[in-house]
């Protein structure tokens, strides 16, 4: 054994040694290359997790259904029908507009918490952080199904208001609905807001605000003068992390939304499976794909134009 | 290798760059692992036949024979719709037994993804009702056949007696139609199901469903109808509680919901509309690349013997296709649950499902699916 390791040693000594040290200098003089070594494990995962599929979805977005294969003549056929056809262009306002306000209201309900925990809680702070994302250590169905037993037809807050006599029939617009899949996205996603705004709530000199009361600001311009704009990227942070998942959500109104409530993730999801028809379910994945970049930059320029008059 | 004190070094600042590596390493290690170690107590399991099917049939009560001889339950996979449940497994997903119904049948043969079943390997077949095996497109050749019927039944309104006055004291497909009960209506979402009921309540006869005629009839039907449902859902058990709750006054199901629910003591009814029910015959389908052959041919004898079938009739109200599960039930009890010994009977006394093309079938469910979400 340590025999032939030696004896290897001593055949290898003449030259690899010398690539290998080849190897390290060029490692030593290209920064770019050694940056490249570096996130090498990450960059082959995004690869064959992110890019490889990525191509597949958008060569399959140019191919035709037919039968039970592919058409596999290039044609923008798929694109024109998204962009014709009605029904596709109103599945994705509708998906924008519940997870816009899903958003708009997941980020108005979560600032005042972040807002007392990072300015008027001092100890145990990690704790308080802890409590307010301990719902989402459950699984996200079961959040959904919680949702159902609360907004059901003999469900919590109908149960309840009969009892109080508040109404004579339940209110039915409560699940199967659009305001069901809001509700229940702003509640599921609540964690991805609120760690975003503390962070960077917490982050303010304190020392601002002092001088801001010095100079005769009152509790309400403070907030809009100095703590609001200054947690601005927390906010925009918060926005992302929500409106982007939630365009193409799929479970929640599978299950809550009823005939009005579906959205373009359940109809891409069809396109996989009872209509069978991939070429078509790839395109409509990658339009929703642009719009939301799309969206998201228009977004960003808007913010940083306020933020820019404010500051 | 010697044992130290981690903790400890890590408080008095004395671990040593290559302990922490170490003890990393041997983190990492641990948790790649923890799976290979679960797959291996799962391997024991995983002997067992998987039979892909709908979701209700996942049970206990329909393996008895199975687990007597295997000593456990197959392992199952659950669809919501048949066509779904073709995707996938034309997508690469392999099992042993699936189950499909008489009307998909010829496009689940011609999607070459089953194999003949071979009859003499079944202990029970010679009870299996000739009628029920003499079905369009299941003749495999040299004997064998393509699928092993199992259940029969119908797809009809399950309603509450107490709270639906029936129109002119009748049972109608109208039901499902009537104005006076919107948002308080129910359907399954398969256009498998859904689709058919438009013909029938179109009258549509279904050896003509398969012209440009034919479909904006139905899809009018169906556009009507939309606007009064509550929820399309492939989940049973989602219709027959929103049934048990009052939340909806009737909806489209099998026979199993009414008899769940009628067990539950809920007034419903299963309806024998006057324009007909919609009929239909399942079976089970073995899978071309059936890793565990054996055992899947033993999960079709055991879902075609006595036991399984006097479960199935009784429980889920579905008629079977052994002939001597029926012996300990009266006619009076099977006309009750809208079945009879003779099924030829009660599958023409209803509308039965006729196959059609794959082109027909996709057209279909996209037509469907776009009424669906509200165009």
């Amino acid at each position: 054994m340590a025999d032939t390791t030696l004896a290897g040693k001593a055949d290898s000594e003449a030259d690899p040694p010398r690539r290998s040290g080849r190897l390290a200098g060029f490692l030593h003089r290209s920064e770019t290359a050694r940056g490249y070594l570096l996130i090498s494990p990450t960059l082959a995962i995004m690869t064959v997790g992110i890019i490889m599929p990525f191509l597949i979805l958008l060569v399959l977005s140019f191919w035709t259904r037919q039968g039970f294969g592919f058409d596999t003549t290039p044609t923008f056929n798929n694109y024109i029908r998204v962009w014709t056809e009605p029904i596709f262009g109103a599945l994705l306002q509708r998906s924008f507009w519940i997870s816009g306000i899903a958003t708009v209201a997941t980020v108005l309900l979560c600032y005042p918490m972040a807002y007392f925990v990072a300015f008027h809680v001092h100890r145990n702070k990690m704790l308080w952080i802890i409590l307010m994302t301990l719902p989402f250590w459950t699984s996200y169905l079961l959040r959904i199904f919680a949702w159902k037993v609360i907004l059901g037809y003999e469900g919590v807050i109908n149960s309840g208001f009969m009892a109080m006599g508040w109404i004579q029939a339940p209110l039915e617009f409560l699940l199967y609905s659009q305001t069901a899949v809001i509700i229940t996205l702003a509640h599921a996603w609540a964690a991805f807001a609120i760690l975003p705004l503390y962070v960077s709530l917490e982050k303010i000199d304190k020392s601002l605000l002092e001088a801001a009361t010095d100079l005769g600001d009152g509790p309400v311009a403070r907030f809009l003068r100095v703590t609001l704009p200054l947690s601005m990227p927390g906010v925009i942070a918060a926005c992302f992390l929500i409106f982007i998942p939630t365009t193409g959500d799929y479970v929640t109104p599978a299950l809550l939304g009823g005939p009005d409530g579906a959205m373009i993730g359940n109809f891409i999801q069809l396109q996989f499976g009872a209509v069978n028809n991939w070429p078509m379910g790839a395109t409509l994945s990658i339009v929703l794909m642009l719009w939301i970049a799309a969206i998201a930059l228009v977004f960003l320029f808007l913010t940083r134009r306020a933020q820019a008059r404010i500051t | 290798m010697d044992i130290l004190d981690q903790l400890g070094a890590v408080r008095e600042g004395k671990l040593s760059r290559r302990r922490f590596t170490q003890g990393l390493l041997s983190a990492g290690v641990a948790m790649t692992m923890v799976p290979a170690g679960a797959r291996r107590v799962m391997a024991s399991e995983g002997d067992q036949a998987t039979y892909f099917t709908w979701g209700g049939y996942d049970i206990p009560e329909l393996f008895g024979e199975y687990q007597a001889k295997n000593g456990a339950l197959p392992n199952f996979s659950v669809f919501g719709g048949s066509e779904e449940a073709l995707t996938k497994m034309r997508g690469g997903f392999v099992v042993d037994v699936s189950h499909p119904c008489n009307q998909a049948l010829p496009r689940w043969v011609a999607s070459g993804l089953f194999q003949p079943i071979d009859p003499s390997r079944l202990s029970h077949w010679a009870d299996v009702m000739p009628e029920l095996i003499d079905l369009q497109g299941n003749d495999a050749g040299e004997g064998k056949v393509w699928m092993a019927p199992f259940d029969w039944g119908q797809s009809s309104i399950t309603y509450r007696t107490d709270l639906v006055e029936l129109p002119n004291g009748e049972e109608s497909w109208d039901i499902l139609w009537d104005p006076k009960y919107a948002g308080r209506l129910g359907s399954l979402a398969a256009g498998a199901d859904a689709w058919w009921i438009g013909a029938i309540k179109a009258g549509v006869p279904f050896d003509q469903l398969d012209t440009d005629e034919a479909f904006e009839k139905i899809a009018a039907v169906m556009r009507e109808q939309r606007p009064l449902i509550r929820t399309y859902t492939d989940d049973t058990t989602t219709l027959e509680q929103a049934l048990a709750s009052g939340e909806m006054v009737a909806a489209l199901t099998w026979n199993s919901s009414a008899a769940l629910l009628r067990s539950e003591g809920v007034p419903v009814a299963f309806a024998k509309p006057k324009e007909g029910a919609l009929t239909w015959v399942c079976g089970v389908v073995i899978h071309k690349d059936a890793p565990n052959i054996d055992r899947a041919y033993d999960v079709i004898d055991s879902l075609l013997s006595v036991e399984t079938g006097q479960f199935m009739i009784n429980d889920y109200g579905y008629g079977h296709s052994n002939r001597k599960s029926f012996d300990s039930f009266d006619e009076e009890m099977l006309s009750g649950l809208g079945l009879s010994k003779n099924p030829i009977e009660v599958l023409q006394a209803g509308h039965f499902q006729i196959p059609q093309s794959q082109d027909w079938e996709t057209r279909m469910n996209e037509l469907f699916e776009q009424i669906k979400a509200g165009f």
